[in-house]
């Protein structure tokens, strides 16, 4: 095997391993940073989030437009 | 553009239906604009364990011109309180279909949570003037962190991520 994909697959190993162990922590600091984006005021009821959805759209579409399919070699 | 909810969010409003917006989806709404936090199309609604209301819902999704799917069989018919009494005592999820490959869950389960708390604490966001009342996002991360899953671990490492950067612009 090409050892430059081997080291590729065995890095995507290591990943799989480290996504199976990896265990998200709700800390204090965490929490206060939720806190913080609640208080924030475009995070109340009654705030306008139209314009969110479409940047959300648009980002995507933009990533989408300079991703390019390669045929296999 | 119309965003994808809009349709289905103004029939459910016009029927009295309860619901939350919870998920990636809800979660992303407090995200920053003009950025995918995590680009999903997928929609999550927390209904309360309720037939009346889940018998409005379907036909509000009737009127949004979605189909419903329950298991990957299409929602039988009619539509009617027996059905919805059935659904709600199975905990079973409604899935609504629609053009461009909108997908709405309609659940009636949140890991961790009961659907009046997140009712009572809930946030009523507008999107082209229709309201869509959206779970708070300490109650989407919290359901997330219960769930356990992997993709869920990922999606708060990253969210967490998205959120100081956030702050940080803010100053």
């Amino acid at each position: 095997m090409d050892p430059e994909l081997e080291r590729a697959l065995r890095g995507l190993d290591e990943a799989v391993e480290f996504a199976k162990s990896y265990r998200f922590e709700m800390t204090e600091d965490y929490l206060a940073l939720l806190a913080r984006v609640e208080a924030m005021p475009q995070n109340q009821s009654g705030a306008d989030k139209s314009g969110r959805w479409r940047g959300s759209r648009a980002y995507a579409a933009s990533l989408a437009a300079r991703a390019t399919l390669l045929p296999r070699e | 553009m119309t965003h994808p909810l809009v349709p289905l969010a103004r029939a459910l409003g016009q029927r009295s239906v309860r619901y939350v917006l919870i998920g990636v989806s809800g979660a992303n709404l407090y995200g920053p604009s003009g950025q995918a936090v995590f680009t999903t199309e997928d929609l999550d609604l927390f209904m309360p364990p309720d037939p009346a209301n889940l018998e409005q819902a379907w036909a509000a999704c009737d009127e949004a011109q979605l189909e419903l799917w329950l298991t990957d069989e299409p929602l039988e018919r009619p539509r009617d309180r027996w059905l919805a009494e059935q659904s709600v005592r199975r905990h079973a999820l409604t899935r609504a279909t629609g053009p461009d490959d909108l997908l709405v869950d309609l659940t009636l389960v949140m890991k961790g949570f009961e659907f009046e708390t997140v009712w009572a604490e809930r946030r009523t966001f507008m999107i082209e003037g229709v309201s869509v009342p959206t779970a708070r996002l300490l109650h989407i991360v919290t359901s997330k962190q219960a769930a356990g899953r992997q993709k869920d671990q990922l999606f708060l490492a990253t969210h967490k991520d998205a959120l100081e950067q956030l702050l940080k612009k803010q100053g």
